[in-house]
């Protein structure tokens, strides 16, 4: 996969020639680190949204929990769990914890369809929201979050294998490790990329196995007509409350991923509504109930914002802007004293959210399918089949056009 | 041998009686369930598959020789008991392939459908059931089209064929011709005989030369009560089905009615 050599080209592209075009136009990699996990969260999302059509407007709250499961536990806050828990046992313990809250929540939930299904949802979520925003139990100032104490957890968390030192690697910008291989090192950045990179796909693969499995059926089944879905023998209640189960464990692990790459956390990064918003405009942006579409709805969303973000966040067009174009342009005057170079202020600063909200707008409108979805609506079926299909067909036409000639 | 029998069912919506004190038995036959617009022959079905709760009496159903209280049952549970139902509007899942609409009605009467791990593509028998029931049906040649894309007279058939996937032993069909074309109605005509070779059928039905034509035996509702039950040749000499419903039938003599109740059908079904 392209995402696999991304940080190797960033290098590459940034140290070219043209390396000040690049910085505008490419995400950096810690930009690509949250495509990753708050894609898995997306997926997660669109996994029972997209894919039962039961609309979770309250799933942030499963997102929170992995996270709060993850620093509370390293800063010895859970009971019964030991501070030097390896991480991946702690993505595992979190999942669970967001099954339970699930199988909680869904009970009561499950009764309702629709627009209700989603309002209450929401409900919940934003009880258990400001519960965690007063709750100083988690850390002296609740509201602001709460971050790993290097007391209690002075070491990076590690993903590998659990209690094998030598098969992990640690997360994170600061204490992170790095690794070198040959002829390419790769910085604290970079090996926590591939490292939430390998969480990530591994519950991508397994995702799409459930989707493919007899229960993904199923749960196609109640999207497209539960009533016929009941009448052909399947309680569906019950399929949606393992769905809605599963669902909350990806979006834990997402939390957790999140929280372990950042080391804090607050409750409005993850608890808050607006952070299933999030995840509800890159899933329509990348293609409602398909798997992968959320993710590149994250990618296309992540590499909006950078690009329109301001100086020292990774660059883009504001920045790209007032220091390459020639000072007598950004003097000159435009319409009753306003030079072009506060126009481009004006208009660039700090507002990449309404410009993608135009844009939201504009995919609702015109791309329905989103991207992926668009995609596999030209290709008529999904891209990595047709593209071999015609691979081959392209490949057969070859043979027997020389065959042809041949023969003349 | 009977199948599936009710006992003084009866259900009120506040002041209205829908059906009211309803004794039926159904064996192993070809039963239509006749009666005008409003008579309670859907709200009768809703009953036996447990869309609605009864507000008195009893549904049972026989399995292997046992009679079992099946009153008020949830639809999954009548559906897993072997009693399935079509519907008088189409009620498929559009998006999914023909194929993938028996095959998943199929599955349902299997237990792997929680498996989460395993390709829905490995489970064989599902989809060899599938394929065997489109044959009946007539549609393996369209099995990869998504069932939107049908027309509605075979929407019509594939209705019956998610009905029939899974093996019941009691097929409930809410008019399988509603809507359909007079070419088409021989086909599904067919159809209909051919399950009822293999399977208790109750049919409702509101063209009377189908009616008379292809059933064992006809009960006749009317503002929710039993007026007649019976052979065709009884039914359609007893004066109290005539005053209520056929208004003096001679076989052929409908056609000029049917043609009219044909073209509002139609009419309903692409709304």
């Amino acid at each position: 996969m392209a995402l696999a050599l991304y940080p190797g080209f960033y290098t590459l592209a940034v140290n070219s020639p043209a390396g000040a075009e690049f910085v505008t136009v490419l995400p950096r990699v810690e930009t690509m680190i949250v495509v990753l996990y708050f894609g898995l969260f997306a997926m997660s999302f669109d996994f029972i949204s997209g894919y039962t059509g039961y609309l979770s407007f309250g799933h942030a709250v499963f997102f929170g929990t992995g996270a709060y499961t993850v620093i509370l536990a390293a800063n010895g806050k859970l009971p019964l769990v030991p501070t030097d828990t390896p991480f991946v046992l702690l993505l595992v313990l979190a999942g669970l914890l967001a099954v339970l809250l699930a199988v909680a929540i869904g009970s009561v939930s499950f009764r309702l369809s629709g627009v209700y299904f989603a309002m209450i949802t929401l409900g919940f979520s934003q009880v258990i929201y400001v519960f965690v925003r007063d709750w100083d139990y988690v850390g002296s100032n609740p509201r602001d979050g709460v971050s790993v104490s290097f007391d209690t957890h002075p070491e990076a968390f590690e993903v590998g294998v659990p209690f094998v030192d030598a098969l992990g690697l640690g997360l994170g910008k600061l204490n992170g490790d790095e690794l070198a291989l040959g002829v390419v090192d790769l910085s604290t950045v970079e090996v926590s990329y591939y490292l939430v990179g390998l969480v990530v796909l591994v519950c991508y693969f397994a995702m799409q196995r459930i989707i493919h499995s007899p229960f993904g059926k199923v749960m196609l089944a109640i999207r497209e007509n539960e009533e016929r879905a009941r009448a052909v023998g399947y309680d569906t209640d019950r399929y949606k409350l393992v769905a809605f189960a599963v669902s909350a464990f990806f979006a834990a692990v997402a939390g957790g991923l999140f929280a372990g790459y950042s080391r804090a956390v607050s409750p409005d990064e993850t608890f808050f509504f607006l952070v299933t918003g999030d995840a509800l405009l890159v899933s329509i942006i990348g293609g409602f109930g398909t798997l992968a579409g959320p993710l590149f709805g994250t990618l296309f969303d992540e590499l909006f914002r950078e690009f329109l973000s301001k100086e020292g966040t990774g660059g883009g067009l504001l920045p790209y802007l007032q220091s390459h174009l020639p000072q007598g342009v950004l003097e000159a005057v435009i319409y009753n004293g306003m030079t072009v170079g506060e126009a481009v202020d004006t208009f660039l600063n700090g507002h990449a959210s309404l410009f993608l909200g135009v844009l939201f707008v504009l995919f609702v409108l015109f791309v329905p399918g989103g991207l992926l979805g668009t995609v596999r609506g030209r290709l008529g079926g999904t891209a990595s089949k047709q593209v071999a299909a015609r691979l081959r067909s392209a490949g057969t036409n070859e043979t027997s056009g020389g065959a042809a000639s041949e023969d003349d | 041998m009977s199948r599936l029998r009710t006992h003084g069912l009866t259900k009120r919506f506040g002041g209205l009686t829908a059906v009211d004190d309803v004794d039926v038995e159904l064996g192993d036959e070809l039963c239509s369930l006749i009666g005008p617009n409003g008579a309670g022959k859907t709200t009768f079905f809703d009953l036996l598959t447990g869309v609605l709760e009864p507000t008195e009496g009893t549904v049972e159903h026989r399995r292997d020789g046992e009679w079992h209280d099946v009153t008020g049952a949830p639809p999954h549970e009548t559906a897993a008991r072997g009693v399935h139902r079509s519907y008088q509007i189409t009620s498929v899942f559009p998006e999914s392939t023909v194929h993938e609409n028996v095959r998943i009605a199929a599955q349902a009467a299997g237990d792997d459908s929680f498996t989460g791990w395993r390709n829905a593509g490995a489970f064989d028998r599902y989809l060899r059931e599938a394929d065997t029931i489109l044959d009946r049906v007539g549609l393996a040649d369209r099995a990869d089209r998504p069932a939107r894309s049908l027309s509605h007279g075979a929407k019509r058939q594939l209705e019956v064929a998610v009905a029939l996937a899974g093996d019941p032993d009691v097929l409930l069909l809410d008019e399988p011709n509603a809507g359909v074309s007079s070419e088409s109605v021989d086909d599904i005509i067919a159809l209909i005989e051919d399950v009822a070779t293999d399977h208790a059928v109750l049919l409702v039905e509101h063209n009377m030369d189908i009616v008379m034509n292809v059933s064992d035996r006809i009960v006749v509702l009317n503002r929710g009560s039993v007026i007649a039950d019976g052979t065709p040749e009884d039914v359609r000499d007893d004066p109290a089905v005539q005053e209520a419903y056929l208004g003096g039938y001679e076989p052929g003599a409908l056609d000029a009615t049917e043609t009219d109740e044909e073209s509002t059908d139609t009419a309903e079904g692409s709304a």
